[in-house]
């Protein structure tokens, strides 16, 4: 009686939870131990979709190698780098006036959210008739400004509400003692602020990174970035899985790890500073 | 003299973001508008020809785009729907978890930063008929469920983009959840409230705010899906899954007609900034109230 007062167990709340914690677990880890276990299967053992134990092979790994997805993968790192770096350079300056001085006003604050929510459709037809006047489509180039459209925004909205967070008392203060109002961005607000670029920087990259729709319009042959590459292994010569497999994992290892350093600020940044965290 | 500086501190801080934005946003954006104005194909832009409103009512008699918005819409709102209250209960059992708590959290998150066509890929083999683990596992207790067919791949859709989103809408739930005042709780459980009862009348009402915002961010997000069905169904079976963007897509870059396709992505623009001004109301309207 007792033992089986032990082994039963209790429908509260929490245990629901738990369970329900657990199911999400699973679902999320299970499909990244399938994309693990299929970059190390030859075709045959593919077909097997149940086989857990086999003799892994390196195969897919070298093909990665040869068929251009390390050269991808450097370029999408390209773009996404040089389109952060203009974007936080920018984004910050003008998000700081945005915060501080109100600069345009409503007009400014509305323009930066709507541009997130712009379907990436209407930009991308002129974007695609611009490069091939400038002759620059299929570069590396027709993909930056049309990432700078989306991360751009994104990034100063993100540092509007980081700014925003920053008590414009500090900063009098630091007028108040001397400082010029440079001198006290440089010293005082920046500082406070670092931790939101950080973050904005991060999620600006992720998304150029993961970004489909205008690489594959504007670049989708010899500038392929890394998705566009990933999508090629659906259609060219039938579908080879185990390299698809590997070739994912390339795209999500380092951008998993970036994530887990801006959860907690993601929050704030994406709600413009609406929800604090 | 004072004053003179700082306007052109200001200034000089907001030009580069004003020059910027204009060149990547705005510019296309007119652009755009005319292309949709003219015939534009890429294949013989020689004569183009300026055809004024031709191309949205084109574009409004053409029952492909109806069907693309309807596809869309039911994708939106059952998407949406299932992410905000699985991700609802998620962040609530999330917010009792006690141990392991940092590296719970990270792992549920990961999804969202995933590039959206390796998922799409990925969920394409895993829930394949004849390849996928899914099927395979079901077939053995003599199932047979085929995820993309008829009347069953627009739904599948949906799962996948639940299985990417939904820890987005647990991000900003949990984060919500935690910013609530405690006192409200403890007197509701000094009254001896319910569980069920504090969740109704106490954690809904009060996380009105960040709900509004994340249904606003999520929709119009949702809005824009492309990759799945481009890495899966692109479109069918018959054109049961074509959302507004994957017809946009086809139409401008498939069938080389700028001009039809720009027409149909700027009614698209003109919805999606109505729901964006409804929505954003809604949650101007919550906030105040609070």
């Amino acid at each position: 009686m007792s033992t089986n007062h032990l082994f039963r167990a209790r429908l509260t709340w929490t245990n629901l939870g738990n369970g329900l914690l657990v199911l999400m677990g699973l679902s999320v880890v299970l499909p990244f131990f399938w994309l693990i276990l299929g970059s190390f299967k030859t075709g045959a053992q593919l077909n097997d979709p149940t086989l857990l134990l086999f003799n892994p092979t390196l195969e897919n790994w070298n093909e990665i190698f040869r068929s251009g997805v390390l050269e991808s993968t450097w370029r999408s790192a390209m773009v996404a780098f040089i389109t952060v770096i203009f974007s936080i350079i920018i984004g910050s300056m003008g998000a700081y006036a945005i915060s501080r001085y109100r600069s345009g006003g409503n007009v400014a604050r509305f323009s930066i959210l709507a541009a997130q929510v712009l379907p990436p459709a209407v930009l991308v037809f002129p974007f695609l008739e611009i490069s091939y006047q400038l002759r620059l489509n299929d570069t590396v180039f027709a993909v930056l400004v049309p990432h700078l459209s989306f991360v751009l925004p994104v990034v100063t909205w993100f540092l509007i509400g980081f700014f925003d967070a920053v008590p414009r008392e500090v900063e009098e203060q630091a007028l108040v003692d001397g400082l010029s109002r440079i001198q006290a961005l440089r010293k005082v607000v920046i500082p406070q602020v670092s931790p939101g670029i950080g973050a904005a920087a991060i999620f600006g990259f992720v998304l150029s990174w993961n970004d489909l729709f205008y690489a594959l319009i504007l670049a989708p042959g010899n500038s392929a970035t890394l998705p566009v590459k990933i999508a090629s292994f659906n259609t060219f010569r039938g579908v080879e899985l185990g390299a698809m497999c590997a070739a994912i994992l390339v795209a999500v290892v380092p951008v998993l790890f970036m994530s887990f350093f801006i959860q907690k600020r993601l929050v704030r940044g994406i709600s413009g500073g609406a929800i604090k965290y | 003299m004072y004053e003179g500086v700082q306007m052109s501190l200001r200034l000089r801080l907001m030009l580069p973001l004003v020059v910027v934005f204009s060149a990547s946003v705005g510019y296309p954006l007119l652009h755009a508008f005319y292309l949709s104005l003219t015939n534009y194909k890429i294949t013989s832009r020689g004569d183009t020809k300026i055809v004024w409103l031709q191309q949205y009512i084109a574009t409004l008699q053409d029952p492909n785009y109806w069907s693309s918005l309807r596809v869309t819409a039911v994708f939106v709102i059952l998407a949406v729907f299932i992410e905000f209250w699985l991700g609802l209960f998620v962040a609530l059992a999330l917010q009792k978890q006690r141990k392991i708590k940092d590296l719970t959290r990270s792992f549920l998150l990961a999804p969202m930063f995933v590039t959206p066509i390796a998922i799409g890929l990925m969920f394409r083999f895993i829930l394949n008929q004849q390849l996928g683990v899914i099927p395979t596992f079901l077939a053995k207790f003599g199932l047979a469920y085929d995820f993309f067919g008829p009347g069953k791949a627009l739904f599948t859709i949906v799962l996948i983009d639940v299985w990417q989103w939904t820890p987005f809408m647990v991000l900003l739930l949990l984060a919500g959840l935690e910013g609530l005042s405690k006192s409200p709780f403890e007197a509701a459980k000094i009254d001896g409230a319910s569980a069920l009862f504090t969740f109704r009348k106490i954690t809904l009402p009060m996380l009105m705010p960040v709900i509004s915002v994340a249904i606003l961010i999520r929709s119009l997000d949702a809005m824009k899906i492309f990759e799945y069905v481009f890495a899966i169904t692109r479109g069918g079976p018959a054109i049961e899954t074509m959302t507004i963007q994957y017809y946009t897509y086809q139409t401008g870059i498939q069938f080389y007609r700028l001009g039809l396709a720009s027409a149909m992505s700027y009614l698209m623009l003109i919805i999606v900034m109505i729901i964006a001004v409804i929505l954003f109301r809604r949650v101007e309207a919550t906030r105040k109230n609070q």
